[in-house]
């Protein structure tokens, strides 16, 4: 006689043992796909656009701007000077401490221009230059006034010390070449 | 008499069970943080360096302009001429009013090229820039 077998009633189950492996798995992709490069660079605030036909020439006293010249050659005049690159920031450092004080329409402009041949890297190093220099009196300027680094500021300092030295660089119009 | 060794009744070994849990919650930190690469580079360039540097906080504001050592212009994933950068530009600033444009510009570039371009983005309203540059260690 057959022996009937009860069925067994298997367990459904789903196998969980290589579930860490696609995890891990999955977990290796977003690992290589993660752009951990931070983005580092020299930032600019442009002005605004304004037609050739509309724009106003206002007067700017010499005392409040630097001219930085770079030309082909990437020889760099400021202020009618020939100097070298490493030479921007000890001549401009003291130019924006003496006008720490001074109100807003008081600040100096730095003016850069270069011509249409000169070599971007050239540009770059120059405003590099002007770019430390206004990090550096800043520095200097809240260590003395609280004892701080710019990066521990608060809020209210950071204000302050954006209102007292502020980073004014000036991209000159291109201008229009006579053919 | 007879010595047994005594065998400790504690079971041994790092319980595995919660590990693919715990895998899971770092995929899922991961998944969450990443910002994929976007963008197929399609010009070769070298960037130039600077000290005075500054990180960019906030990627996902920031749009990229390369321009390669053949004075090509890549925006997003194709090569543009300059007089069609304003147009692509302003589309992304009505988008994205904060918007900063990082210049991923070779180094040696000629500045008219560099000028143009800040024309254009100049029409295009798109004011806040950034000179890529990586950091010059001396």
């Amino acid at each position: 006689m057959p022996q009937i077998r009860k069925k067994k009633i298997r367990e459904a189950e789903i196998p969980t043992a290589s579930q860490a492996d696609l995890a891990f798995l999955l977990l290796l992709f977003f690992l290589v796909s993660t752009t951990i490069d931070v983005d580092t660079g020299i930032g600019l605030t442009l002005p605004e656009y304004v037609p050739p036909e509309e724009q106003v020439k206002v007067e700017v006293s010499k005392e409040r701007i630097a001219n930085l010249l770079i030309n082909e050659a990437g020889d760099i005049l400021l202020d009618n000077e020939v100097v070298s690159v490493g030479q921007i920031l000890p001549k401009i450092k003291p130019r924006i401490i003496e006008k720490i004080e001074l109100p807003a329409n008081k600040k100096l402009i730095v003016s850069v221009k270069t011509d249409a041949n000169t070599n971007y890297n050239r540009y770059i190093q120059a405003l590099d230059q002007v770019k430390e220099a206004y990090f550096e009196v800043r520095e200097e300027y809240a260590q003395k006034t609280w004892g701080k680094r710019v990066i521990d500021l608060n809020e209210e300092q950071m204000n302050e010390i954006k209102e007292k030295i502020p980073i004014i660089i000036s991209i000159a119009e291109p201008e229009v070449v006579k053919k | 008499m007879k010595f047994q060794k005594k065998l400790a009744k504690a079971k041994q070994g790092i319980p595995t069970t919660s590990m693919p849990d715990i895998v899971f919650m770092l995929l899922l930190f991961f998944m969450v943080t990443t910002t994929l690469r976007e963008h197929d580079v399609k010009v070769v360039f070298n960037l130039p360096e600077a000290k005075a540097i500054e990180k960019i906080e906030n990627k996902r504001v920031v749009s990229y302009i390369w321009v390669g050592k053949d004075g090509r212009i890549q925006i997003d994933d194709n090569i543009v001429k300059i007089d069609q950068i304003q147009k692509i530009m302003y589309a992304k600033r009505t988008d994205l009013p904060s918007i900063i444009v990082s210049l991923r510009i070779d180094k040696n570039t000629k500045m008219g090229l560099v000028t143009d371009i800040q024309q254009e983005l100049r029409k295009a309203y798109c004011l806040r820039i950034n000179y890529s540059s990586l950091y010059k260690s001396s």
